[in-house]
Order: structure tokens, then C-alpha cells, then sequence
């Protein structure tokens, strides 16, 4: 693994210059504990001040640090992107594998599931449930509820690379090797559906957090623990455009752009090296 | 009446494709038997071009299909009633398949080994004396390679015949009395040819395995099989001791196989 | 006494169509710090005469793919051409297609230089009729109004005994030898002056086999075209060709008459080769060859068989051996050959 990112790191440069990123962001995360102010208090500090030495992103107009507000919210932000990506990769993981390997009455069975899913609109969806639920809708539930719309499609794609692997006949000499279907999955087909996984995930996140960005600024989630969407709603209910307090809306967005670029170029760069084609083709030689 | 190691019983198989209101039925297998001894190891070939039903016939020998009538039986048990795992694995424990790529016989991105100490844990481990490692290395000498050669390879770093002798090795860890050898040297270089087919009379006469070579190579079948089966379009057309079959075929598509094989010498070249 | 020659060896004949001198092409490849170098061709020389149909032999990694993909000038990275040349006749001059304009190969391609290649869809477009293919490729060479192409067409259909409703199918409507015998027919309809033919009959049944090899057989003796037939089946070469090239690990170790490499090989492989061919009817038992054909990237010094060799001596592993005249018209790359020659 280790020697894995030494290569990417010397010889590719999207990965370096994703890297970089994510660990600006990364940095910003972890500083979240360092902050003097608790997140959820306001006016802590005077409102509305630009960036300057003692305030380096500058006040909101609730009076609180830009900054380690910044490091709370795109904390919470990742935190929540990484949960959500992972519950999803999980169940798209387990359906499309054994959907494409079992076949038969399992497949369709799972795949009407799956088209179900598919074909539900998200955004009404996900209004519907805050209003359903509105004081109980916590993160974890959020992230639960998009984890369960965020799995369908990568699913699909797992399951024909799934498909197509059980035709090989490796896969007929691990079944004569007395291998177990779950032996096999993991063992045999995992491998070549990680590329899938990988750059799905890095997608999936981009994703979530797109997606939870929007509920809060439209006011649809929790907008009382700090995270970037909840920044900007705070920053529109203060007219900060306006307001001519530009600094509170550009610095949360600048970091969520930042989360964008570092993640799509550490997908693709990884994805490269991973990829099963990409590998074997350096390992052939001529003929 | 000597018990019979495989005992195939008019056994057809019929695709069918497209929908369901225009599908298409396709006989790749049309009404085929023979009888393999079990008191009596011999290499059966199995000779017939593309569309023969030579390779669905070995699938369904070796359980991977399944027949859409007749039956098909091995050791006495009819392969129709193994469908749980206890029972197939009894079953692949005593049969066991070659494919005709090397190269996809195993998990390009896998290590080999993992594939000969699995086989050793599943079929033999239980009444194995000594170490796994002894095992692997004992089949591995049978086809001619040791487990210092094998050990932590890819498959890309072997040739094709280095490959193919590795999968019968695997195939040997199980202890099987039947293999089934779907073209296994089609795709291998004409020098390593000779040798894997030598093998295969090696584990006949000196293991007492019957192998069951399936093939549309008439010279290689003359070299080392006992009896032959020639099918056609999913039929057998003709069957009998390799030797005579393959000198004085009678059937007329037989006889064509025969003068179009094209045999490597130039004085009787008619082309 | 063998006369020796240097590695320009040409014919006596009148000159040859195709001439490839001290040929060689390496892959290259740089990834994530790792360097190749896979030396596929390492220095061939052979020239084919006009009006014959010349077989090169040869087994995985012997480089005889890459060599025909040099000569039909398919060269692109990671292969590279880092030596010798490949001269025709009808385009002299550049040393390889590689090397001429774009104009100069539209020129002679499919005119004076056509392909048969392994898969037949890999020229056939699957969604367009078979007429269009040649359209696509002949017309423009041809020239002349459509209803007379047509008709030549049709005249070179007839006289390579196909029935001329195959201009109206499609691709997949045909068996996988009746297209390999159109690509045969879009191949040859320009008259062309060489052949190239990369394993034309490999994935066909034996009974077409025989069908598509009379049909290359054929063409010869219609049309007088040359020939360089690549495939790893010794039996299409004992029926086919007229001179026989044996490749190994990326060189030329024999050549000579078809009949004479078969009748009396000198080359310790080649000798092993025809040794090992079962037959039917003869029943004596064969050996194989020990050992495994070598890494190219990474191949032995000196001579590439010596580690496998049953004659290898000392100076086979320090030298490469020269490819030397032993035998009238037969040359054998081997010290142990031609040092016996000498005694």
C-alpha cells in the first residue's frame, strides 16, 4: 500500500495535486479541535469584521469566527460524505455481487428492488422526510436515508462486471478448487470490481455532499450544527451578498470546491493504477 | 457386469434463445451415450469441429449443464440429484476439468498458489499425513514443475505450457478418477504440445485416471487416445478404438475430417 | 565450405518483392518507473521472391506477430523500429512503411500491399453489407464507373469460385469461413504484388482449413502474387508455402525449401519441432522440449535457445550465432551446425 503511494505520488501528478487539496481540507478538519469558541454558540465574537490578522476568514454577521466555523462545518461535512459513501458502497457491493453471481429468480428479484430505488426522485424525497420528521431528523438519519437512495446504480454496474467474471473460467476453477461462493466473491471478483468501488466512492461523496449542501440551504436540515451548506443558509437568512459580507459565503464555498477537485483527482489517479486492464497491460510484454 | 466409472445415456441438450414468442431452439446435443469403465483407465477423446456439441457435452459431464434430457450418471450416482454443496464437492473431489486457456484458467490478478493450496485444503487436507506444502510440491513434480518454480507467481510470468501444467497439477491435488480435458492443448505451442499429452498418459498408466480429452485434433487423438468418439452436429457419426477409426474411418464425414487434416509432411501436400 | 555472408543476404534472383534487413523493433515502455525493454525482433533478415508464397514459423513470444506488424507498418508506441529496414519493390527508398508519407502508403496500400488477417471482423464492418467493403477499399484503386467495377467484382468472385450473392450479405449472416474467404477476395481484387497473412485460418474448422488454403494456393497461380504466411501450424506450412522461415525469441534460426526443412532440418530446435508432430498412423513415441521459450525482455546472451539447446557449447553463450549458407539455398543460425559443416 505504502509503496502504491509513493509511485502515485512520484510519477502522477493529478494525484499530487489531489492530495495536496484533500489534506488542506483534511487539516482544516482536524484544527476543528483546537477551536477557542464552541460551535453551536453565537456571538462570541463581533459580527461582520472582514478578514484581518485576528479574524483570518473574518466574523458572520452571528458573530462567529469564519474560520473555525469553516474547520467544524467542512469537519461535519466529511464526516457526513464518508458515512454515507460507505453504507452505500457496502449494500451496492453485497446486492451486485450477488445479484450478478447467483442469477436466476435472486437477480430479478433484486434488480426490481434496485430499479425501484433507481427511479426514485431524491430531492422530493428527502423534503418529504424532513417535513415528516422535521425536530427527529439528526445526521445519522439523513446519511442513513441517502445511503439507502445513493446505492441503486452503482450496484448495476458492479453487477454485470459480476456477470461477465462468472463466465470466466476462473471462476469455474475456483468452484472446482472447492472454493465457496463467498470465498469467490471476495477472493476472485472483489479485485476486479474495486476500480468501480473506487471511483464510485469518491463520486458518491461528491454526491452526498452536493446533495446535503442543498437541503441546508434550503433549510431542510439540521441547520444548528455547522456544516458549509449551513454556513451559506445562515449567510442568505443575513443577506450577507448583500450585506457586502462576502467573506462568509466565499470561504465555506472555496473549501467545498477545494473537497470537489481533491477527491475527483485522487478518484481518477487511483482508479488508473488500479484498474485490472491498466495492470495487466503492463505486465504483457509482445509476441 | 463391471461397475462403470461414467455411464452418459442418451443425453441431449436443446437451447433455446430469443423471446418468448419467437424463440429459437437450438439440438447442440442430440441423443448421446457411451460408457467409461471404472476397473480400466483410458483417455476417451472426443474429436468434432465448432457446433459439435463437444464442449456442451463436456460441461454437462462435468456438471455444469444440465441435460435437457437422458442422463448422465457417475460412480453410479446420477449427476441430476448432486446439486448441494456437501454432494458436489464429494462429486468434484474424484472429477475434475482442464480448460483450453491457460491464461484464463486462473485469476490474472491472483497469485497461483492460492488456488493449489485450496484444492489440497478442500479434497485431501482431512487425510493428508504431512504438510500442505509437501502435497503441492508432490503434484507439482508429477507434471514436471516443483513448488519453488510456482511459489508466489502470476500467472503472466509462466508460458502457456507452464500454465496448463499447473492447472493439471491443481486438478491432480484433488485426487480425482476422471478428468475432463476440454481442447488443453489448442492453445499451447506445438514443442510443448507433445509434452502435456505425453502427461496424460503418464497419469493413465501410472495414477490410473481416465481422462476424458476433448479435441478437433486428429493427430494428437491418434497419439495417445484408447478409444474415440466423432460427433457431428451434435451427433456421434462414429466411434470405436482410436487406432482403427483413424486409419480406415468408415462414416463420410469421418473421411473428410481425415483428408482435410492437414499432417506435416510436405511430399503429400495436395493443396 | 558454407559460404558466409554478411546479414544482407539477398537471392540470387532477380530482386525480390520484399526485402527486410537486420530488422529490429522493441517495445518500449516507462510506466510508473518501470522500464522495458522487450526486444521482439532482434535483427531478421529474409527476402521474399516474387510469385512465392513464403511461410514464417514460429510459437508464442517468437516474435513473428510483431515482425509482420513491422512490415505492414502498424508502428506505433509502444513499438518502435530501432533498426534495419523493410524495402519493397513498388516503394523503395524509405526502409519501411513507418518511415513513408501518409500518400505513399494510401498509395500502395490495398494495391500493391494487402492484408489477410486472423479475425475477419477485424475488417468487415458488422453493420454494412459486404458490397460496401469493397467499395470502401477497391474502388478507389480501381477507379471507372460502378456498374463496371461491379462486374470485376463479380469476375473476381467467380474466378475465385465464390458465389457473387455474398456482395449482399452482411457480416454475420456468413459462416466464419465464407468471410475469411471474402476478406480473401477484398484482399487480392487489386492484383496486389504482396500478401501479408497473419495466421489466416487459425480459428477455422479443418475441413474450411483445407477450402481457404487451396483458395490462398489459388491465388498464387491466378494472379502471382507473393505471399509471406505467418502462422504457428507447421501442417499449413508443409502444404502451403514454398520457402520456410523458423522464428525464435525474436530470430530468424533456419530457413530454407519447405520440403528440405521438413525432410532434413538442421537447427537443433527446428529438428526438435518436426520430431514432435504426431501423426496418424505412426505410432512411435515423441518427446517434448524442456524448458519454455525465453522472456524477451530479459532473453539469454548470446544464441536465445542455448538453455534449451542439447548441442549448446561454450560460444553459444557468450556469441550470438551469424545466420549462415550450411546448405545450398538453406541457412541455419547455430555454431554447432555450422561448425560440423566446417570439419
Amino acid at each position: 500500500m505504502a509503496g502504491i503511494l509513493r509511485d502515485l505520488l512520484r510519477y502522477h501528478a493529478e494525484f499530487r495535486i489531489g492530495a495536496a487539496l484533500i489534506a488542506v481540507v483534511l487539516l482544516l478538519s482536524v484544527l476543528a479541535s483546537f477551536s477557542p469558541y464552541p460551535p453551536q454558540d453565537v456571538y462570541v465574537v463581533p459580527p461582520d469584521v472582514p478578514p484581518s490578522l485576528t479574524y483570518w476568514f473574518g466574523t458572520t454577521s452571528r458573530g462567529q469566527d469564519v474560520f473555525w466555523q469553516l474547520t467544524f462545518a467542512i469537519r461535519n461535512t466529511l464526516l457526513f460524505g464518508c458515512t454515507v459513501a460507505l453504507i452505500s458502497r457496502i449494500l451496492a457491493l453485497v446486492i451486485g455481487l450477488i445479484s450478478g453471481y447467483k442469477g436466476g429468480w435472486i437477480d430479478r428479484a433484486l434488480m426490481s428492488v434496485n430499479d425501484t430505488f433507481i427511479v426514485i426522485p431524491l430531492l422530493p424525497i428527502l423534503v418529504l422526510f424532513y417535513f415528516v420528521m422535521r425536530d427527529r431528523m439528526s445526521w445519522l438519519l439523513l446519511a442513513l436515508i441517502m445511503a439507502c437512495l445513493g446505492w441503486a446504480y452503482d450496484a448495476r454496474l458492479i453487477r454485470s462486471v459480476a456477470m461477465s467474471l462468472k463466465s470466466r473460467e476462473f471462476t469455474q476453477s475456483s468452484l472446482f478448487s472447492g472454493m465457496s461462493t463467498r470465498e469467490i466473491l471476495v477472493q476472485e471478483h472483489l479485485p476486479y470490481v474495486m476500480p468501480i468501488v473506487f471511483s464510485t466512492t469518491m463520486n458518491n461523496m461528491v454526491w452526498s455532499i452536493g446533495l446535503e449542501v442543498t437541503l441546508a440551504v434550503l433549510g431542510f436540515t439540521d441547520i444548528n450544527t455547522p456544516t458549509i451548506g449551513g454556513m451559506i443558509y445562515w449567510a442568505n437568512q443575513h443577506t450577507a451578498m448583500v450585506a457586502g459580507v462576502w467573506w462568509w459565503i466565499a470561504f465555506p464555498t472555496i473549501a467545498v470546491i477545494m473537497t470537489f477537485i481533491g477527491l475527483f483527482l485522487l478518484a481518477v489517479s487511483m482508479n488508473d493504477y488500479i484498474d485490472p486492464r491498466s495492470r495487466l497491460r503492463s505486465f504483457g510484454g509482445a509476441s | 457386469m463391471s461397475d462403470l466409472l461414467l455411464d452418459v445415456c442418451q443425453v441431449s441438450k436443446t437451447f433455446s434463445r430469443g423471446g418468448l414468442l419467437s424463440g429459437q431452439r437450438i439440438a447442440a446435443v442430440k441423443d448421446v451415450s457411451f460408457q467409461l469403465d471404472a476397473g480400466r483407465p483410458e483417455i476417451f477423446a472426443i474429436i468434432g469441429e465448432s457446433g459439435s456439441g463437444k464442449t456442451t457435452l463436456s460441461r454437462m459431464i462435468l456438471n455444469i449443464e444440465t441435460p435437457t434430457s437422458g442422463k448422465l450418471r457417475f460412480a453410479g450416482v446420477d449427476l441430476a440429484t448432486i446439486r448441494t454443496g456437501a454432494r458436489r464437492l464429494a462429486f468434484m473431489h474424484k472429477v475434475q476439468p482442464i480448460f483450453q486457456n491457460p491464461f484464463e484458467s486462473f485469476n490474472p490478478l491472483r497469485r497461483l498458489d492460492g488456488y493449489l493450496f485450496m484444492t489440497h485444503r478442500r479434497f485431501i487436507a482431512a487425510d493428508w499425513r504431512g504438510t500442505p506444502e509437501t502435497a503441492v510440491d508432490e503434484a507439482l513434480h508429477k507434471v514436471g514443475l516443483s513448488l519453488k518454480e510456482v511459489s508466489r507467481r502470476y500467472p503472466h510470468e509462466l508460458s502457456g505450457g507452464q500454465l496448463q501444467r499447473v492447472a493439471i497439477a491443481r486438478a491432480l491435488l484433488a485426487n480425482p478418477k476422471l478428468i475432463v480435458a476440454d481442447e488443453p492443448v489448442s492453445m499451447i505451442d506445438a514443442s510443448l504440445r507433445i509434452s502435456i499429452v505425453n502427461l496424460f498418459k503418464r497419469l493413465r498408466d501410472d495414477l490410473g485416471i481416465s481422462i476424458i480429452y476433448v479435441t478437433h485434433d486428429l493427430a494428437t487423438a491418434y497419439y495417445v487416445s484408447d478409444r474415440i468418439m466423432i460427433m457431428q452436429q451434435g451427433s456421434v457419426v462414429e466411434s470405436g478404438d482410436a487406432r482403427t477409426v483413424l486409419k480406415a474411418p468408415q462414416h463420410p464425414y469421418s473421411r473428410q475430417l481425415r483428408e482435410a487434416a492437414l499432417l506435416p509432411n510436405p511430399q503429400q501436400a495436395v493443396l | 565450405m558454407p559460404a558466409e555472408t554478411t546479414q544482407d543476404y539477398l537471392p540470387d534472383e532477380a530482386q525480390p518483392i520484399l526485402s527486410v534487413r537486420d530488422l529490429r523493433a522493441h517495445f518500449r515502455t516507462d510506466r510508473f518507473g518501470v522500464k522495458r525493454d522487450v526486444k521482439a525482433v532482434d535483427g531478421i533478415s529474409f527476402a521474399v521472391r516474387r510469385g512465392e508464397i513464403y511461410g514464417l514459423a514460429g510459437e508464442s513470444s517468437s516474435g513473428k506477430t510483431t515482425l509482420i506488424k513491422t512490415i505492414a507498418g502498424a508502428v506505433r508506441p509502444p513499438l518502435e523500429v530501432v533498426g534495419g529496414r523493410v524495402d519493397f519493390a513498388f516503394l523503395p527508398g524509405y526502409g519501411g512503411l513507418h518511415r513513408a508519407p501518409a500518400a505513399e502508403v494510401a498509395r500502395i496500400r490495398w494495391r500493391h500491399l494487402s492484408y489477410i488477417m486472423q479475425g475477419s471482423m477485424n475488417v468487415l464492418n458488422p453493420v454494412r453489407r459486404l458490397r460496401s467493403a469493397f467499395v470502401d477499399f477497391a474502388y478507389p484503386h480501381i477507379g471507372g464507373s460502378r456498374k463496371q467495377f461491379e462486374r470485376e467484382v463479380v469476375a473476381h468472385l467467380a474466378r475465385l469460385k465464390l458465389d457473387p450473392s455474398v456482395l449482399a450479405a452482411y457480416p454475420h449472416e456468413l459462416s466464419g469461413g465464407m468471410r475469411q474467404r471474402a476478406t480473401i477476395a477484398l484482399a487480392t481484387i487489386c492484383r496486389p504484388e504482396v500478401i501479408l497473412a497473419d495466421e489466416p485460418t487459425t480459428a477455422l474448422d479443418v475441413v474450411v482449413q483445407k477450402e481457404v488454403l487451396g483458395m490462398i494456393s489459388g491465388i498464387r497461380r491466378e494472379i502471382g502474387s507473393s505471399v509471406l504466411l505467418v502462422t504457428h501450424d507447421l501442417g499449413v506450412h508443409a502444404h502451403v508455402t514454398d520457402r520456410l522461415g523458423i522464428m525464435y525469441a525474436g530470430r530468424l534460426i533456419e530457413e530454407a525449401a519447405t520440403v528440405e526443412i521438413f525432410r532434413n532440418p538442421l537447427h537443433p530446435y527446428t529438428r526438435h519441432l518436426i520430431s514432435s508432430l504426431p501423426r496418424i498412423g505412426d505410432d512411435v513415441p515423441r518427446e517434448g522440449l524442456e524448458g519454455a521459450p525465453p522472456n524477451l525482455a530479459d532473453p539469454p546472451p548470446g544464441c536465445r535457445f542455448h538453455p534449451r539447446c542439447p548441442l549448446a557449447m561454450e560460444v553459444c553463450r557468450r556469441q550470438v550465432p551469424a545466420t549462415l549458407e550450411t546448405a545450398p539455398a538453406h541457412r541455419v543460425a547455430c555454431f554447432a551446425v555450422n561448425r560440423s559443416e566446417e570439419a
